[in-house]
């Protein structure tokens, strides 16, 4: 029972009623949430950057910093609980992918970072049933295990459920 | 409560800060220079023994890990590189104000001097790869003091985070955070922090820098590119999800940049990697080394 603290390009599972996964401030970075029914395991990635072609290294070390090594990374932890390799039934969340106020494209990561995890997500043919996306503030995101429940808070705002 | 401020409080409020040691202030004043030499550096650190000591835990901290105890300080500075020296000195000189909590954005202690310490990495590396003719390490430092206005009008801003957050997210006449600063308290933290660069002295590239770097447009043209290069590293510091609370992504980028700045979106995205990774390792050193910020 405790709380799972996820830092940047960090991703993490849990199954045990009680515990809480947690990741702060996510700028235009993306946390990708999986909730299985079936198993009751829940997990989250944050995701930094879309691609990790522009350093393998990194992904090796870290494959939750990029979109392409995260995902596949977090079905693989949750597959060791029993959920199913390819992600069938479960329940997909994201949120972050916030953006600056900007006219160009080059600093919309936000939104390439979005882009590039439902591409993903659709190869293994899943797909997000709730997002929380893009707008220009940063989002704090809880789980509970136990319910299943996804908090966001931000500074300036109520509380609020995805 | 939120309590405005004129001007005459203003300057009271920048007096009562202590001003920065001598060296921390002739290490600026040096470093801002385009023809100095890193000699001038190491000459200026030998005169002051606190810093030669902090230089030298910092360089022998775990996160380099040297081979063998370094225990000249010219090739400690050599090594290190003079941001890093800068670092110090202000992070001794100045450490409380930087450390600061930040009620008024509801940020914790230590997340300005985070928040800083990313957007000068960013605003370096946006210089290096995109191979704009200015100093690299003069980027660095601005980068490290844009946001000390911060710090001082944050005690007044106490309690308005909803009220901010609701004049920026209005239909009508949207604001940017800035702007409900200088609504609600009267001044923005790029006037206030003036002021105190003012009182510090700063080289006017600093003060440049720390004025307009949410408006660069308006800089002198002189400085124009490095208060750019700082725009994008606290952009970037932002985008990473190092802001200093309420009002983190909640200003205006300039697409202006583009006119001085050269960035692929692949560069951008390096350039963000590599300030996860430099932040680690700094961030390691001055805390391996005793250094309290
Ligand atoms: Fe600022
Ligand atoms: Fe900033």
């Amino acid at each position: 029972m405790g709380q799972i603290i996820l830092g940047v390009g960090d991703y993490g599972a849990s199954n045990a009623p009680g515990d809480d996964i947690k990741t702060f401030a996510l700028g235009s970075c993306v946390s990708v949430i999986f909730l299985d029914p079936k198993t009751r395991a829940v997990g989250m990635a944050h995701i930094a950057l879309p691609d990790s072609s522009i350093n393998k290294a990194k992904a090796t070390e870290k494959p939750g910093y990029f979109a392409d090594t995260a995902i596949p990374a977090l079905l693989e932890l949750m597959a060791k609980s029993g959920c199913d390799k390819r992600g069938k039934g479960m329940v997909v969340k994201l949120c972050g992918g916030a953006n600056v106020m900007d006219t160009n494209d080059t600093f919309q990561i936000g939104k390439r970072n979005a882009l590039a995890i439902k591409k993903i997500l659709w190869s293994f043919g899943m797909g997000a049933i709730a997002e929380d996306l893009g707008g220009n503030f940063s989002r704090t995101v809880s789980i509970s295990v136990s319910a299943g429940q996804v908090t966001l808070s931000s500074p300036g705002k109520p509380n609020w459920q995805l | 409560m939120v309590t405005q401020i004129n001007q005459q409080e203003l300057q009271k409020i920048v007096k009562a800060v202590p001003m920065l040691s001598p060296s921390a202030s002739r290490l600026l004043q040096i470093t801002a220079n385009p023809d100095h030499d890193l000699v001038e550096v190491v000459n200026l650190v030998k005169t002051d023994a606190n810093l030669t000591a902090r230089v030298l835990k910092v360089i022998n901290s775990a996160a380099f890990g040297m081979a063998n105890q370094i225990t000249s300080i010219d090739r400690a500075i050599a090594y290190l590189g003079e941001r890093i020296i800068i670092s110090i000195a202000i992070g001794d000189s100045a450490g409380k104000l930087f450390g600061k909590e930040l009620s008024g954005y509801e940020a914790a202690g230590g997340d300005l001097w985070k928040h800083d310490l990313r957007a000068a990495i960013a605003a370096r590396e946006v210089v290096a790869q995109s191979g704009l003719d200015i100093s690299t390490e003069l980027a660095f430092t601005a980068g490290l003091l844009h946001d000390i206005g911060k710090a001082l009008i944050s005690d007044y801003l106490q309690g308005s985070v909803t009220e901010a957050v609701a004049l920026i997210s209005q239909e009508e006449q949207p604001h940017d955070y800035l702007a409900a600063e200088k609504k609600l308290v009267g001044f923005d933290h790029t006037e206030a922090g003036y002021e105190l660069a003012k009182a510090w002295q700063l080289p006017d590239e600093l003060a440049e820098v720390i004025r307009y770097h949410h408006e660069p447009a308006r800089a002198n043209e002189e400085y124009r590119a490095l208060v750019y290069a700082v725009h994008l590293g606290d952009n970037i510091a932002m985008m990473g999800g190092f802001g200093t609370g309420a009002d983190s992504m909640r200003y205006k980028l300039d697409p202006g940049y583009v006119n001085y700045i050269k960035l692929s979106p692949n560069t951008l995205e390096n350039i963000m990697l590599t300030v996860d990774m430099e932040f680690e390792k700094l961030e390691e050193s001055f805390s391996d080394s005793g250094e309290k910020n």
